[in-house]
């Protein structure tokens, strides 16, 4: 299957072994990634909350890109990017006039107009399931025996459902399947599904870090020797920030967090050139050493 | 149908706490507040619960299944007995537990207080002749926020609340907009300034777990969002969480992509900024502080910026902007997509581990 890939911001800046890692690992999954060139920032949920109606063009021009490219898909790797553009698309696909007056707005400025014709789906999505999941299995040769994983799914990916819609909000089965598939053992945590604190981790640090302790306490606890997250801000917020937790408390953690596109790749043998270990914060070391071989 | 459920046994008093399993005989169109009020009946006088209407509309019988915030009387019991689940009923979160399934909403209360949930119309007699009128279309945009019953589901599960007890919270913010956006109030600058105070608007993180479990659609993060909204086009920015907001909407008019380096001094000032030197040396040493210069800038990045100045003349901004989504919004079927037979896959901790 072929998609026009939207990598975000910061798979373009702070998170490179992100997007590094996807466009290594996408074509052994039988995904053909067509980059976008000509797009910008989603808004994150900030400009969704401060300038809506732009909110809505950015996200609109997006989409109107990915369509004129000629792919039906347009696919993500960041939650907060799956439900901005999921969002905007649901409210250009439900209503008419507000689709008209937005693909008018889209062409003055020199943008192609958006007919509706795209559907937006996480990385994730692709994987879990159907042919993805089938060469999923065949493409983790190396596996991850004797790995401990514990999925962080983050909020924007399972909540709203009515909007995300994949999988239950509150009982997620994509990432335990993927670790499963790539011979790890997934780890349970109640907190696999709330939130890592990011989006006010600049305004309000200490709630942030109130909210951040609770999965990386938890996944400890229940053994885990790494957490994976499909979602590059819970990244930073798990990795980054975890010195910080590490300073307030005056506890010691050092728990890996990897990427979805990184865990998949050591299963499949990606090289370190391409998962860039190096750029994370926490050391991956540890964690690399207890994988079997197979 | 024979039903069979568990729920947690609290009493404040003692400190006692147990999971006691209970199995009644009931009717197939039972939901569980039904079911309670069997086990009240026939089995243990002592269990303690609230209830009223029992149709969705006193906000009473707020509680958790299975970890979820729900409306006791909104789920039916038949489909949870068909799959031979037995469900865990606890108490609302974030808030004490008095007894059983009885929370002291007396915190949840004084938020909605704070919010002055009452119209200030600025006159106390009506028009010499006639009244007042206003349009459906004027009174439109806080529909949603109207429909609120105030259960608590909303705070129950609330991740900032969580961490700050402070924080307004989903409830008492959507209560807000439910004022703010009112065409018959004359204090919108006062409720923006006073719903931007410390644990206010940008107390918020974003989970969403209030718009997943308002049982009445009443969406509350969308009512932050709008608060937000207002508040920004009313100039009030004075908040680090607005400050964010606005940096966002600067970079993509700018550069188009994140301007993520100049983020942190954007929001919190350049002395704030220095203090953090170190923590920002810590990340710098492994490429996650991208140097601002040469910008990252997007290609036909010039599009970004025409369509901001564009928009800025349609009379979308504030909570407009938001509204105008709402009825594609309403229309969407609520579905998961992919297929339940994975839904094995998924290793669940125990229900009881959940409360």
């Amino acid at each position: 299957v072929n998609v026009a890939y939207y990598k975000g911001c910061l798979a373009s800046l702070s998170a490179k072994e992100l997007d590094t890692s996807t466009q290594a690992l996408a074509p052994k999954l039988g995904i053909g990634l067509h980059e976008l060139e000509s797009v910008t920032c989603c808004g994150a949920g900030d400009i969704h909350e401060a300038e809506p109606d732009y909110y809505l063009h950015l996200n609109a021009r997006i989409l109107a890109y990915a369509e004129a490219s000629g792919h039906d898909t347009l696919m993500t790797i960041c939650n907060v990017c799956t439900l901005n553009l999921r969002q905007a698309n649901h409210m250009l696909q439900n209503d008419d006039a507000l689709r008209v007056r937005v693909s008018e707005n889209l062409e003055k400025v020199g943008a192609p107009p958006y007919s509706g014709g795209v559907e937006v789906k996480h990385f994730l999505w692709l994987i879990a399931e159907g042919d993805g999941f089938e060469k999923l299995k065949q493409a983790a040769h190396k596996g991850l025996k004797g790995l401990r994983v514990a999925p962080f799914y983050g909020c924007q990916i399972l909540r709203p459902s009515k909007l995300l819609g994949f999988e239950d909000p509150d009982r997620p089965w994509s990432l335990e399947a993927i670790i499963e598939a790539c011979g790890g053992e997934p780890v349970d945590y109640p907190a696999k599904v709330k939130c890592c604190g990011f989006p006010i981790i600049q305004a309000r640090e200490e709630t942030a870090l109130g909210e951040l302790i609770q999965p990386i306490e938890q996944s400890l606890e229940a053994g885990a020797d790494a957490m994976v997250t499909p979602c590059p801000l819970c990244h930073l917020s798990l990795d980054a920030w975890q010195q910080k937790l590490e300073a307030a408390t005056g506890k010691r953690y050092r728990m890996p967090i990897l990427h979805l596109s990184q865990l998949i790749g050591v299963a499949a043998g990606i090289e370190e050139s391409e998962l860039k270990f190096k750029r994370h914060v926490v050391s991956v070391a540890p964690m690399l050493e207890k994988v079997e071989a197979p | 149908m024979d039903v069979a459920l568990k729920i947690w046994r609290f009493d404040a008093e003692t400190g006692e706490k147990e999971l006691r399993t209970y199995e009644v005989d009931a009717p197939e169109w039972a939901c569980l507040l039904d079911v309670l009020d069997l086990i009240k009946d026939r089995v243990d006088g002592t269990l303690a619960y609230r209830k009223s209407c029992r149709m969705m509309i006193c906000g009473s019988c707020g509680m958790r299944m299975d970890g979820r915030a729900i409306l006791a009387c909104k789920e039916r019991m038949k489909p949870i007995v068909e799959r031979g689940h037995v469900p865990v009923i606890s108490a609302m979160g974030n808030m004490p537990v008095l007894k059983d399934l009885v929370v002291d909403m007396q915190p949840f209360w004084a938020k909605i207080r704070r919010m002055k949930p009452w119209l200030e119309t600025g006159y106390e007699e009506p028009p010499e002749h006639g009244e007042y009128r206003h349009s459906q279309e004027a009174m439109n945009p806080i529909h949603k926020e109207a429909l609120c019953i105030m259960c608590g589901c909303c705070v129950s599960e609330c991740n900032s609340m969580e961490s700050d007890p402070e924080f307004f919270g989903p409830a008492a913010l959507a209560k807000g907009f439910r004022f703010v956006g009112d065409p018959r109030d004359r204090t919108k600058i006062e409720r923006l300034e006073s719903y931007n105070d410390e644990h206010g608007i940008w107390d918020c993180t974003r989970c969403y777990f209030c718009n997943e479990r308002c049982p009445k659609g009443v969406d509350p993060r969308d009512a932050i969002a709008k608060l937000g909204a207002e508040s920004i086009e009313e100039g009030i920015d004075r908040d680090l969480g607005a400050k964010h907001a606005k940096w966002f909407v600067r970079s993509a008019q700018t550069t188009g992509w994140l301007r993520e380096t100049e983020l942190v001094p954007k929001t919190q000032g350049v002395v704030e900024a220095i203090k953090q030197t170190k923590f920002a040396l810590s990340l710098a040493r492994h490429g996650k502080v991208p140097l601002p210069f040469p910008p990252h800038v997007a290609k036909d990045v010039q599009e970004a910026r025409a369509l901001r100045e564009l928009v800025e003349t349609q009379g979308r901004q504030g909570a407009r902007g938001h509204v105008q989504g709402e009825k594609a919004l309403s229309r969407i079927e609520h579905a998961v997509l992919a297929d339940p037979e994975h839904a094995g896959a998924s290793r669940q901790a125990p229900e009881e581990t959940r409360q």
